[in-house]
């Protein structure tokens, strides 16, 4: 069954010529890291910028940190190999993004973009394909996912980050967002502002190069089990919430030392070089990410199925923030000294460099993996570099 | 069907991060002379629950304290911003850390074995809290046992300075030009109320010291509690013990730290109107100058405020009435947030 927008009718009936020039197509994607794909429209406000991405739906087998593996459902842009969560997709605000999607699952999937009007694709039958387009939202973070008997879908796999870039990133300051002006509230232009140019964050103002995403998600192998036996309905979708007992808990789809391993999940660099930190939570528990060495600055958030997002205006520091399902946070991780050495001990001498911090689900049950293995669950580690 | 691999990772290294972790009782790199001395050793506690059980827990004590090992949660530490600290921790058996839980000093003074080591036999401690605040110790050795076990205390970093009149004492130092609208700067308080709300699954506290580190599946992700503590009182006498039960003078302000050391969501309500003007060891104020882009918000009566874990708020009631005031601590399943089965606990402030 193909599902295709009144508004792509409408395009493809105008100009398939015009469509293909305005348009990025799959050829011209700029891989950024292994695992990401974005417009090659680098520059902002002169037209262009649409994307179009071709996914599929499979069903894999994903082996976890203790080998053994389990069923699950991957999103994979075609002929890369599938992942767990999905490619991150980067679209300029106001752009329009046209997904592909073919559904080589042996169970009917859906698609959506929570917090995005007109994004949804309510049904796609095994084997067949699909295609929606819509004009991205607001700059921030979402989640891309199968909304199929939420959030049973998602957490099973189907998920991954779609980043909408500002198309005016700069405040009146001059200093670079990862939102607009018109969006970001005073706290947060402040706060941009005052990198490199304030006594407590002396060095770079912050680019966006400076970004880690994180995607907390948790695995019990039973539900696994019943997806993989085709159980998964409306009646087992609702009894998922009270019976769902996950045994694993990832981060970027790794477990313990393989995410304090992964360059794109672990955050590097030098003091005074701050890094946004784009935290989704796919699965059902709610985690307590706590952070070690730095606090951090909460700036937006969105919330469940709406996935509209708001813009703090209170930028509260935390070292540990509190992540609900389906609860998408970015926050800023300034990557100053550590403030609690004493002035006569820093710079280190005896200690070395990179000094290494980790950040880990504050609710210890997650730091485990098939009931023990501590600390082989939801942990990555971020290292400062140098001065 | 496709297989998604794990990436392929040096089985030494493995073991090390999890099986094993380093182990060594170094001198404190990049040491400097000390305003604090503390010390801290591992000791066993057995603590009476709400149905008359006795239950085993782990701690700290203070070996320079005649009876300063019968106390659980481990001794309150209570030092001043920009006093160096140093605290020598000897495990006595086995291997053991202390995290000072929002305290950012370096790797060596953070307390967690895979980005350092843990304690073999002594190490000492060095780091100088810069923001007065609310803040925990406790230990990061297989953590999700140990914290359970019970080895953690409270850590209040005071201001400098203090208040006057009827609210002698600050809960931060105002600095030239914050703003903190709705409030006094600083936060000026009389009375104090520090809850630590915590959960106890007994089964967990059979277990050994490593369980659960080696690969083998020991429960560690089965969390039933049935026992319901604030501050390491029984939630059968939170209404009375001095420890949760405190007493405050009417007409002045009231700050309530409160801290969360369980595997729940905490919900907390109160039914007087307070402010949250401290979240995890950071005044709320706005002075983008000094690096503060925050400010206090109003929690009103009788709304909950929910703890994720290991995070903490201090609240501040300015002006209390007279009564007898609950403060209503909810358990909640952290998957389900469901209330476990008689998951709620009551402190009391007693204004007279």
């Amino acid at each position: 069954m193909t599902v295709l927008s009144r508004r792509q009718l409408l395009r493809y009936g105008a100009s398939a010529v015009a469509f293909a020039s305005a348009t990025t197509t799959l050829s011209s994607f700029v891989f950024a890291s292994d695992d990401e794909v974005t417009s090659g429209d680098p520059e902002p406000g002169v037209g262009g910028g649409d994307v179009e991405v071709d996914l599929t739906i499979q069903d894999v087998d994903y082996e976890l940190i203790d080998g053994s593996t389990v069923f699950m459902y991957a999103f994979c842009i075609n002929g890369a190999p599938p992942r767990i969560p999905g490619p991150v997709l980067r679209v300029r605000e106001g752009r329009d993004l046209t997904v592909r999607l073919t559904n080589l699952s042996a169970h009917a999937h859906g698609f959506q973009v929570p917090g995005m009007s007109g994004s949804a694709i309510d049904t796609i039958a095994p084997g067949a394909s699909a295609t929606i387009e819509f004009t991205v939202g607001k700059p921030g973070t979402y989640f891309y996912l199968d909304p199929m008997f939420s959030p049973v879908n998602r957490v099973l796999g189907l998920h991954g980050a779609l980043v909408v870039e500002p198309d005016d990133d700069s405040a009146s300051s001059g200093a670079k967002m990862p939102y607009n002006p018109a969006d970001a509230t005073a706290a947060i232009q402040a706060l941009f502002a005052s990198f490199g140019a304030s006594s407590r964050f002396p060095g770079n103002r912050w680019n966006e190069s400076r970004e880690k995403i994180w995607i907390f998600n948790q695995i019990d192998a039973r539900w696994c089990q019943r997806a993989a036996n085709g159980e998964i309905d409306a009646v087992a979708a609702s009894e998922f919430a009270n019976d769902f007992r996950p045994r694993y808990f990832t981060l970027n789809g790794l477990c313990g030392i393989d995410a304090c391993h992964d360059k794109d999940t672990c955050p590097t660099g030098r003091i005074g070089e701050p890094l946004l930190l784009r935290c989704l939570n796919a699965g059902l528990a709610c985690h307590s990410p706590h952070i070690h060495g730095n606090h951090v600055f909460m700036l937006s958030e969105s919330k469940g199925a709406s996935g509209v997002i708001s813009y703090n205006s209170n930028v509260i520091e935390r070292d540990v923030w509190r992540m609900e399902s389906g609860t998408i946070q970015d926050c800023l991780l300034p990557f100053t000294a550590p403030p609690d050495v004493p002035p006569g001990a820093w710079p280190p001498k005896q200690e070395k460099f990179p000094l290494r911090y980790p950040m880990h689900c504050h609710n210890e049950i997650s730091q485990t993996a098939a009931g023990g293995s501590y600390p082989m669950g939801l942990v990555t580690d971020w290292h400062i570099d140098g001065l | 069907m496709p297989l998604i691999s794990r990436p392929i990772v040096d089985p030494a290294e493995y073991e090390e991060f999890g099986c094993h972790p380093f182990t060594d009782s170094p001198a404190t790199p990049d040491k400097v002379a000390r305003n604090v001395f503390i010390r801290r050793q591992v000791a066993d506690f057995n603590v009476t629950m709400a149905d008359g059980k006795i239950i085993l827990f782990w701690g700290f004590k203070d070996p320079d304290v005649s009876g300063g090992d019968r106390e659980w949660p481990s001794k309150l530490i209570r030092v001043k911003q920009g006093q160096v600290v140093h605290c020598e921790m000897k495990p006595a058996k086995n291997t053991h850390t202390i995290h000072w839980h929002g305290i950012e000093p370096s790797p060596y003074n953070d307390g967690v074995g895979h980005t350092s080591f843990e304690v073999k036999s002594a190490y000492t401690y060095q780091w100088m809290p810069h923001q007065a605040g609310t803040y925990l110790y406790h230990c990061h050795k297989n953590t999700v046992l140990h914290f359970e076990m019970g080895m953690y205390g409270v850590l209040i970093v005071d201001p400098v300075g203090t208040g006057t009149g009827a609210n002698p004492k600050l809960a931060y130092d105002p600095r030239p030009g914050d703003s903190a609208d709705g409030i006094q700067p600083g936060a000026p308080y009389a009375a104090e109320s520090i809850l630590v709300f915590d959960d106890i699954d007994p089964r967990w506290h059979t277990m050994d010291h490593n369980l659960g580190m080696c690969g083998d599946d020991v429960g560690l992700d089965r969390f039933e509690p049935k026992y319901f503590v604030i501050s390491g009182v029984p939630n059968n006498k939170t209404q009375t013990d001095a420890k949760t039960a405190i007493k405050a003078k009417v007409g002045t302000n009231v700050l309530v730290r409160l801290a969360n050391a369980s595997y729940s969501r905490v919900g907390v309500k109160l039914p007087v109107d307070a402010w949250v003007v401290e979240i995890d060891g950071r005044p709320l104020r706005y002075n983008p100058d000094l690096g503060s882009y925050s400010k206090p918000y109003k929690i009103s009566a009788n709304t909950e405020i929910e703890l994720a874990t290991a995070q903490r708020y201090a609240l501040w009631i300015p002006n209390i009435a007279a009564g007898s005031h609950s403060i209503t601590g909810t358990f909640r399943h952290w998957v389900t947030n469901k209330m476990h089965p008689g998951g709620q606990a009551i402190a009391k402030i007693i204004a007279q």
